[in-house]
């Protein structure tokens, strides 16, 4: 639930439902694809009791177009990001294709997950389009489109490897990046290894099923000691079926653990935009600096700049100085407008900084304490199966005493 | 150690073997030996092992000579007395201290090997004495020759096939140190062969290759005796209690066999297993260096996944040393108990030869020729001492196998435990509110 100024009251939102679909996408081919069902709900104050305000489907490449807009329009906010887009990290029992049914449950959830985030985000939940994807089905992606958010978008932040020559960052971000980069590799080794943990712990518990089948053959042939080997027989295969639900409850905690990897790269992407807008007022200030240079050597009569202007007039011939003062004019000109700009990106860059930094300790807030639920419902995962285990082996242990 | 006295057959009876009146003296009605024939002196002379020139360490009648009706009808007297326990018992044999001996030509071990006991037999009232598993095996000869219509306990294989099995490391010489402890132990719960010379001289000797060498020249009768049947004589039935039992020994054989295949390659899947969650831990530690407030959790959750990788080691090591090789032990104690029942069967067969022999003749002859009787003879005792020695068998194999899987189940629970207790003991790290920076 969530305060937001659209609705004026708290609301809540539910992906209810999934549903396969077939249509014609942009080159008028058939496609199959995925919709959810998303409810929104506002609570009365006084009762506590919801109504349903809206409900619509929406695909999960609608959720990608709000995320793309959202992150163009609040480049000093760490988005939360959306659940994967192929299922990876796959150990070998589960699915690796979108249209299995426990994939798309997952999925659903994940979507859930991202339209609460944003919901509760003090910024991004007051965005209009934001407001749009949950109350206005048709027309949204046109709407969208118009803001012309992909005209504004730097595409420098999507070459990621690219590195500029940033004199003066702020070291804060520098840091930062370097953690989000870290923390990339190491919830992914993370999540590596624990798929193949999980393939192995399956194995073994598997292979115990074969003790209920030879000790039921076993029993076959024995007087007195076959009702004890069949009856542990039994559990061995009671124990050999409790891995599944095991393994199926982990993969909730290897998700949480997912959103956390995208959600470093978000981070990366606000200390990138301040590297790049650090970038440019340096760029601007260089450029400046090169023009006043240039503007006093004409003034004075030295030439130690280069220009392609003084150049032509060696080789040409000197210029009268009716030419050189509309020079001298055009480039006083441009520092000023260059002073303005420069005057305008540092205070941009200042705000940038601000807000982002802000935003920054929110977000370390809720990672660390979201780490830590994950990590608790992880603890209690393991109890949960080490007394399985313990019942299983005491029963069986009763039926061999019986032998 | 063996799984306790076994039910109704105890070691010994109150009274020393010597003292019970010799069951031939008269005709008795406990006779496992069937009709009223005495054993002729032949037979008794083929029971006694060709022995009687030896001289015996311990001085003395040899300890192991017994006519086979008196070791039958002994049997069946105990039988009767079936709440005797181990409190009555009087020999005691335990295998310990394994030391290994590097000499110029060999490298070997030898196992300490404590008796105590009061029977007669036994000069002292206690021995300690160094043995090698050649000597194990010399003894397992011994009494197969000695005593071929009794079942003798298997020893642990002798060679090594997995070749990466390294002979002298701990783990090795202590399964191995077990199974011959066991292989001793069984020998003395049994009421016959407890009683060999062979037996008494190997847990006694200070130079048992001394023995070994006299005892190397001579053949045995009983050996010589049992004369292996041509094809194509085709016994009439099998007495009901050997009918069964090869078939029951196939299939459990077979099974056996499945449940070791089983065992292994859980081990193999929980090794597997091990491997992972060795790199598994650690990337926790990683994480927990780039934190701040979550250093100390992920690093909790590291410690406790360590735990887990220890228990579970332990968990293998466990299953590889105890319930493996007694597994394997019981394949090849259904395999020596085959062999045994072929053996008589062939007894049986080469006594309906002779017996068919003579009824072709066409003698008139009222009475069955000597040799028919002594064939008739030694098959009935072989009959008598294989029943009493397959009961005791099926009474061990099912106490043994309660212990081996109620050690299995134990040992997976105490696994399961040690987890338990590591990820229980860091909820508490987990919730804890740290302090703000």
């Amino acid at each position: 639930m969530t305060e937001n100024n659209f609705w004026l009251k708290k609301i809540e939102i539910n992906v209810s439902e999934a549903e396969k679909r077939t249509g014609r996408n942009a080159m008028n081919m058939q496609e199959t694809y995925t919709a959810y069902l998303i409810e929104t709900r506002s609570v009365e104050h006084t009762d506590g009791q919801s109504v349903l305000t809206d409900s619509l489907w929406r695909r999960y490449s609608e959720f990608e177009l709000l995320r793309n807009y959202l992150l163009v329009y609040y480049p000093h906010i760490v988005v939360p990001p959306l659940p994967e887009k192929r299922a990876e990290f796959v150990w070998h029992k589960l699915s690796a294709d979108n249209m299995d049914p426990d994939f798309v449950e997952r999925r659903r959830i994940g979507l859930e997950n991202f339209l609460l985030r944003v919901a509760s985000h003090p910024i991004l939940c007051r965005d209009k389009i934001f407001y749009l994807f949950l109350t206005q089905e048709g027309n949204w992606k046109e709407t969208v489109n118009e803001t012309g958010f992909q005209l504004k978008a730097d595409s420098r932040l999507k070459a990621l490897n690219a590195t500029f020559r940033v004199k003066n960052p702020d070291k804060r971000f520098t840091e930062l990046k370097h953690y989000s980069d870290e923390l990339q590799s190491v919830i992914s080794h993370l999540l590596r290894v624990r798929a193949r943990v999980a393939d192995r712990l399956y194995g073994v518990y598997k292979v115990h099923g074969n003790y209920g089948r030879v000790f039921s053959e076993w029993s076959a042939i024995e007087k007195e000691m076959g009702d004890g080997l069949q009856s542990a027989g039994h559990h061995m295969d009671v124990y050999a079926s409790s891995i599944d639900d095991i393994l199926e409850d982990e993969e909730h905690y290897a998700d949480q653990l997912k959103e956390y990897l995208f959600y470093a790269e978000a981070l990366r992407a606000v200390c990138r935009k301040h590297e790049l807008m650090q970038y440019d007022l340096e760029m601007a200030a260089q450029d400046l600096a090169s023009k006043k240079q240039q503007c006093e050597e004409l003034a004075t009569g030295t030439v130690r700049t280069f220009s392609l202007k003084g150049m032509t007039t060696k080789l040409f011939g000197q210029e009268t100085p009716e030419q050189r003062e509309a020079r001298i004019k055009v480039l006083e000109e441009q520092i000023s407008e260059g002073e303005q700009q420069l005057k305008s990106k540092n205070l941009e860059g200042r705000e940038f900084v601000k807000n982002a930094w802000a935003d920054i300790e929110r977000f370390k807030e809720q990672k660390n304490h979201d780490l830590k639920e994950a990590l608790i419902s992880y603890a209690v995962m393991q109890i949960s199966m080490c007394k399985k285990g313990i019942q299983v082996w005491t029963n069986a242990k009763e039926c061999f005493s019986k032998m | 150690m063996s799984g306790g006295p076994p039910k109704g057959l105890p070691s010994t009876g109150p009274h020393s073997l010597l003292d019970m009146p010799h069951p031939l003296a008269g005709s008795s009605s406990e006779e496992a030996v069937g009709g009223d024939s005495t054993p002729s002196p032949d037979l008794l002379m083929a029971r006694s092992f060709g022995d009687k020139d030896l001289i015996l360490p311990n001085g003395g009648t040899p300890a192991g000579t017994s006519s086979p009706a008196s070791s039958s009808s002994l049997l069946n007297r105990l039988q009767l007395d079936d709440d005797i326990d181990g409190e009555t018992r009087d020999l005691f044999v335990t295998v310990d201290d394994p030391k290994k001996h590097v000499c110029t030509m060999e490298t070997y071990i030898t196992y300490r090997i404590t008796t105590k006991s009061t029977r007669v037999e036994f000069d002292l009232p206690e021995y300690s004495v160094r043995r090698r598993y050649q000597d194990f095996d010399w003894l397992r000869n011994k009494l197969e020759e000695s005593q071929p219509t009794h079942l003798i306990p298997p020893l642990p294989e002798k060679f090594v096939v997995k070749g990466v099995v390294d002979r002298f490391s701990e783990e090795f010489v202590e399964t191995r140190r077990k199974a011959l402890d066991k292989f001793l132990k069984r020998i003395t719960d049994h009421p016959v062969l407890s009683f060999n010379e062979h037996f008494n001289v190997f847990l006694t000797a200070k130079d048992l290759n001394a023995y070994k060498k006299q005892g190397m020249a001579l053949l045995t009768r009983v050996g010589e005796s049992v004369k292996h049947v041509t094809g194509g004589y085709k016994l009439r039935s099998r007495p009901l209690e050997f009918a069964a039992v090869g078939d029951y020994l196939d299939t459990f054989a077979l099974k056996l066999g499945t449940i070791d295949r089983i065992a292994q390659r859980i081990i193999k899947e929980e090794i597997e297993y091990l491997v992972e969650l060795r790199e598994y831990g650690p990337v926790y530690s990683t994480w927990s260096a780039l934190e701040g407030e979550l250093t100390e959790p992920l690093e909790g959750v590291s410690a406790c996944i360590g735990n887990c990788s220890t228990a579970l080691e332990e968990l293998t090591d466990d299953m590889t040393e105890d319930f493996l090789p007694v597994l394997r032990e019981y394949i090849l104690y259904s395999d020596s108990m085959k062999s045994v029942l072929k053996k008589r069967d062939q007894v049986q067969a080469e006594y309906e030869a002779k017996l068919e022999a003579v009824a072709l003749r066409k003698e008139d002859r009222p009475k069955v020729p000597a040799d028919v009787e002594r064939c008739q003879d030694r098959m009935e005792c072989f009959n008598a001492d294989l029943k009493a020695d397959m009961e005791r068998w099926q009474n061990n194999k099912r106490q043994d196998f309660r212990q081996l899987l109620m050690g299995m189940a134990d040992k997976n629970i105490q696994y399961y435990e040690k987890c338990l207790m590591a990820w229980e003991s860091i909820i508490p790290l987990l919730q804890e509110k740290q302090e703000a920076k």
